[in-house]
Formats: C-alpha cells, structure tokens, sequence
C-alpha cells in the first residue's frame, strides 16, 4: 500500500471503536452491535442507527469463561470478549440474525452481561433457506423487526426510507465487487490484504462514507501499478477472518490472494436485492438468496458450486481453507468440499484458525503448499 | 561437486555434505554422504549455531566453505542460516531426503522435537499434500520427552519400557501439560512404569497417525526424524496405523537435511 490508495480503509480498521464514537458524536445517531452477516442492515440504517459488525481483537482474553464453552469457535469467544471488555460501550442495542448456534451463546452472553446494552433483538431468520416456506418466514420476521425499531425509536419506518436505505447499501455492494473485479487480473491492482480492509470495514463504517471512499479507489484503479510479483493465485475459504497479520504473511511469500469465500469478504456483498414492490421482501429476499454460509445450505450444498465458480472465475491456482476452530458448520462441509475443489483442479491447504494464530508455524506450512505446486522443478 | 544441506530444528542442528560421486556404471551411486554432524546449539543463537555446525562439518570432512557449491537450508530455523543459497521447507526436503532413501516410499512421517507431520510423496520424492499438528505438541518428541522426564527416565528407557507392556491404558488430554497431570495421577495409582510409558507412547502414536490419515497412507511408510530411535513409539506408530512395516532409516534425524543437499545438487546439474 505504498501508494496509500487504501489507507482510509486501513485506518477506518485500525481505529474502528473512535471512528463509531466519532459518528455517534457527529449524527447523535445509536450505534448497534451486530453479529452475523445475515443482519438486514436496511432497517437499522433506515432508522438512523449505525450498524457495527462485532470483530474480534485476536488477542489472549480471559473474561469469556464463564459465559461461553471453551470449545465454542474462538471468533465466537473473542467477539464476546471484546463486548464483556466493555470496547463496544458506545453500543445501545445489541442484534443477531440466527445462524450458528455458538453465535447465539454469544448474543445471549452479550445481552445479559455487558453493562451498556440498552436493548437487543434476535432475529430468528430459517436455516432452512431452501424451504419453500424461508422467505415468507423471514418477511415476517424483518417486519417484525421493523415493527421493534419503530416502537423503541418513536418514529415510523416508512417504506420509502427502507427504500432509501436498501439502495445504499445495494450500492455498497455493487462498488465492492466493481472493486473485486480488479483482483481477476493477472497482476492485479488489488491485494488481497487491500480487499480485505475495504470489505471489513464496510461492515462497521457509514455506508454513505464507505461508498464515498470506493469511488475515489475505483477512479485512482484503473491506471495503479502495484510492482509486486504475483506469485500463486491463492483463495481464501471459511467464517470470519480478519487476521490482517496472516494475510500479509501469505502475500510475502510469493502469492497473492485474489478471492475469498468468507462472511467478512464476498458472502457478506455479492448479491444485491431484486426490485419488489415490497420493499421488505426485497430485503428478505435479498438475504435468502445470498452466497449461502454452512449454516443456511442444506439440504443442497449449494455453496459447492458457487465456491468452485469463484476460483475459476478469478483464476485461483489453490485455496487455503482457513477453518476456525470448533467451527462445526464449516468443518462439516470441508471435506466434501475440498473434494469437490480438488477434483476440479483446485489444490486445497487446511489451516485452523484460533483467538491468536502461529504465523511462523502458517508461514511454513503456505511455503510448503506453495513448492508442492512450484512450476519450477525442484529437482 | 560438493552440496551441503543444513536443518536448523527445535533442538538441534543437522548438517549433511553430499558428494557427487558419478560411478560408471552404477547410476545407484550418483551421490554419497561424505560427512553428517550435528549439535545442540546450547547458548548459541540460531545463527551462530548454524555457522559453528557448518564449519564443524566441513572441518571433519576436510573441506573448507568454497568447496561446498551450493547449501540448501530447512527447519523452524532455516531463516538464519545467514549463508544458505536457499531455504526449502521441512515437508518438501523430508519427502525428497525419505524417497531418496527408500524409492518405494509414498508416506514419509516426520517427527521431531517440536512438530510432528505426515506427508504423501510422488515417486520423485516431491511432496504432494502434508498435514502437521498445530499449535499442541502431543503429537511430537517433546510430549514424549516431558513424559519419560516425569518418569524419571531416560528417553531411550522409556521407549523400551513402554515394549514391555501390553497393556492398553488411553490418555484422555492431548495436552502436554494435561497429560503430564494424568502421568502423575497413574504414577499415584501404582500403575507399573511400563505401562505408563506405553500409554503415553501409543498416545503421541495416535495423534501422529491422524495428522497421516489426512493425508493418506499409501504405498512404503518411512518415518523420519528423531522419534525413530524410540522403539516404543516405532511399534506404536505401526499398530496405530494398521501397517506391517515402516521403514526406517539409519540416521533419521538427517533426512531432512540430506533431502536439502540432494536438491541443491540436482539444482546444480539442472
């Protein structure tokens, strides 16, 4: 990032609890915690509220034990613990969409254990996506929710400012996979450490800011030259990740991350809503139909095919399954998954993932998979 | 033409010069070993460690460093073989060192002090997929080190020990330092010695030989590494993975290293 092309997004991370304090401070809007990408953020962002994603500090804690089974997935448990630390204090309510049940011990820990939760609401979105029934389920659960909102602020959520907000952040997500598009490239003018700032951070920053900072970074694209070597195009798979220290080690040693499929990378932005004349099914819908996590895609894995077409399409040479611990839903797919890549082409690396990760153990073990696939003959 | 091979591991420091030899007629002999050392780096650091083993081998073998063509680092530590020509990992010099041993070979396990890994090998000696344990060392020599330590028994006693029992006592932690508290509690349950170190043997067998099913067993098993002197570890490892015979080496702690020499030599002849 020599040229500073991302250094907002950079900061925006680095700094994320000032930026959400500044923001309260600036709009005398709430700021509510959200866990799960599953969360419709319309609705907070129509009822003038900022939504914040709950991330991890990947550092050792010692508060979450009494809350959270030790063997619950340590994104689980660092998000919990950043919350009972109490560096999400500047958050009114709290929120989760159902997706895993250890998210839900989370959410149920953090609402009845941080001091400053002022209120909470659970959104019992299906599982079962592929039901006939799943999207008439979660409309009337997001009116619901509309109906909670409206209640606890005092105002009216009216169709037209979830209108509104549906189209701000439909255009968040359109300018991140514009900005994704760079990355099918050879050489591409983004890295994958880069992509991963600008998706993150579109999880916790004002949409109408975080759109505003795309296009200035899609303007100054077209003409960037990183000068760095390519190496092997790798893509990532998994839950959550955020290990910016990881993603800079993978991208020293001769690769490149071109794509991910993970809920704080393409999961989280791929899909935009469908025109409806409802406004919420459009939003219901929208997450219904979006690139399935584990939790959400059975009885048809339908996040196989998706998964391999992702790889093709940005020419990944390999993939690295960055599993988080004790992350049942994903380390059920994995290996039929990694079959189904493998079988296809795609060379597969599993690498498990914890509260704090072994970079120099990882480093090894990315330059071990990287001379298993050396075009060069070793000997 | 000289090559040289260095493993700078956990522990200790391997060192392997390989000699071009090219005997007419016997392709089999296109390289011999002409000296292996190794030492424990004590109060050395890394890179003063690899330098004193280095000069120590070459002085043994009456060469002197511009004799050597090409050296080939690998190991936790091969970042600070400060005169390395190039590094290569530990999955990729250990499959090629194993193979090269045994051609037949298609698993090569490998354990050492701090890390335990099974790797699936092509006829050439490339590694093709590998799996190491994490960040635990149950499936590694240093559980079984701490083990025979609070058996108060040397490693080499603790392995033969464990052969003198046929008892099957599983240990439930794969944490070290969870194990060492069930290494006591049988300690207070007079359980024999024997059947402790056994225990403890078929338990780091056990976690070793999942880390391989991942990557599959097939064709020779060879085991590598530091571990191989263990024969309790050995006949665990075989029962454990269901194999008649694992090959193994007579210098197992070099393989890795000799793997490094012989791709610095092919190199050289590429």
């Amino acid at each position: 990032m020599a040229d500073g092309l991302f250094d907002q997004f950079r900061n925006w991370y680095e700094k994320r609890h000032d930026y959400a304090r500044d923001w309260k401070a600036r709009t005398g809007g709430q700021v509510v915690a959200t866990m799960c990408t599953y969360t419709a953020e319309e609705l907070l962002i129509a009822a003038g509220m900022l939504p914040v994603r709950v991330l991890g500090a990947h550092e050792p804690q010692n508060v979450t034990e009494p809350h959270i089974f030790g063997m619950f997935c340590p994104f689980c448990r660092d998000s919990l613990a950043q919350g009972l630390l109490g560096r999400f204090d500047y958050c009114e309510g709290v929120t989760l969409t159902q997706s895993c049940i250890q998210y839900r011990q989370t959410f149920s820990s953090w609402r009845s254990n941080v001091p400053s939760v002022q209120w909470d609401y659970y959104v019992p979105m299906p599982n079962d996506v592929q039901s006939p029934h799943a999207r008439k389920a979660h409309h009337a659960e997001l009116q619901s929710f509309r109906t909670f909102l409206q209640a606890l602020t005092g105002k009216e959520l009216t169709d037209a400012m979830l209108r509104e907000a549906l189209a701000l952040v439909d255009e968040n997500r359109r300018l991140l996979r514009e900005l994704f598009e760079y990355r099918k490239v050879a050489n591409p003018q983004v890295t994958g450490v880069e992509a991963l700032y600008a998706s993150i951070t579109a999880q916790f920053v004002d949409k109408r800011e975080h759109n505003e900072q795309l296009k200035k970074v899609l303007a100054a694209l077209p003409t960037r030259q990183l000068n760095r070597p390519e190496g092997v195009r790798f893509m990532t798979i998994g839950s959550e990740n955020d290990d910016l220290a990881f993603m800079h080690m993978v991208e020293s040693v001769g690769s490149t991350i071109v794509i991910d499929d993970q809920c704080s990378g393409t999961r989280y932005f791929w899909n935009q809503s469908k025109p409806e004349d409802d406004v919420i099914k459009a939003i219901a819908d929208r997450y219904c139909d979006r690139p399935a996590c584990p939790t959400k895609d059975y009885p048809n894995h339908t996040r196989f095919d998706h998964v391999l077409g992702l790889a093709k399409e940005f020419n990944a040479r390999a993939a690295i399954f960055l599993q988080q611990k004790f992350c049942d839903p994903h380390e059920g797919d994995y290996p039929d998954l990694k079959q189904h890549l493998e079988s296809n082409g795609i060379p597969t690396l599993f690498l498990e993932f914890d509260i704090t990760n072994p970079i120099g153990p990882f480093r090894i073990r990315i330059e071990a998979f990287l001379e298993t696939m050396s075009d060069e003959e070793l000997f | 033409m000289i090559t040289a091979g260095i493993d700078m591991g956990s522990r200790t420091v391997k060192v392997v010069l390989l000699e071009e030899l090219k005997v007419d007629g016997a392709p089999q002999l296109k390289y011999g070993i002409k000296k292996v050392h190794i030492m424990m780096p004590g109060e050395l650091d890394q890179d003063q460690a690899a330098d004193k083993a280095y000069d120590d081998a070459l002085a043994a073998a009456g060469l002197k460093r511009e004799d050597v063509k090409a050296v080939f680092a690998t190991g936790a530590g091969r970042k600070q073989v400060g005169f390395a020509t190039e590094g290569i990992t530990e999955m990729t010099a250990g499959a090629r060192g194993a193979v090269y041993m045994y051609p037949q070979a298609r698993t090569v396990v490998d354990v050492g002090a701090e890390e335990g890994r099974g790797m699936k090998t092509d006829a050439e000696g490339r590694a093709i997929d590998f799996a190491g344990n994490e960040k635990c060392a149950a499936g590694a020599g240093s559980f079984a080190e701490a083990m025979s330590r609070a058996l108060q028994m040397t490693l080499k006693e603790f392995g033969e020990a464990s052969l003198k029992s046929d008892k099957t006592i599983p240990m439930n932690a794969q944490c070290t330092v969870f194990a060492e508290s069930e290494v006591v509690s049988l300690i207070h349950a007079s359980t024999p010695k024997n059947d402790i170190a056994k225990a403890v043997l078929d338990a780091v067998a056990s976690r070793v030989c999942a880390m391989v099913r991942r990557v599959g067993i097939e064709g020779e098993v060879v085991l590598i590494g530091g571990m191989v002197h263990n024969a309790g570890f050995v006949q665990a490892l075989k029962i454990s993975m269901g194999v008649d015979t694992i090959s193994l080496p007579d210098m197992p702690e070099y393989i890795s290293a000799l793997g490094c020499a012989l791709i610095a030599a092919e190199r050289q002849n590429s």
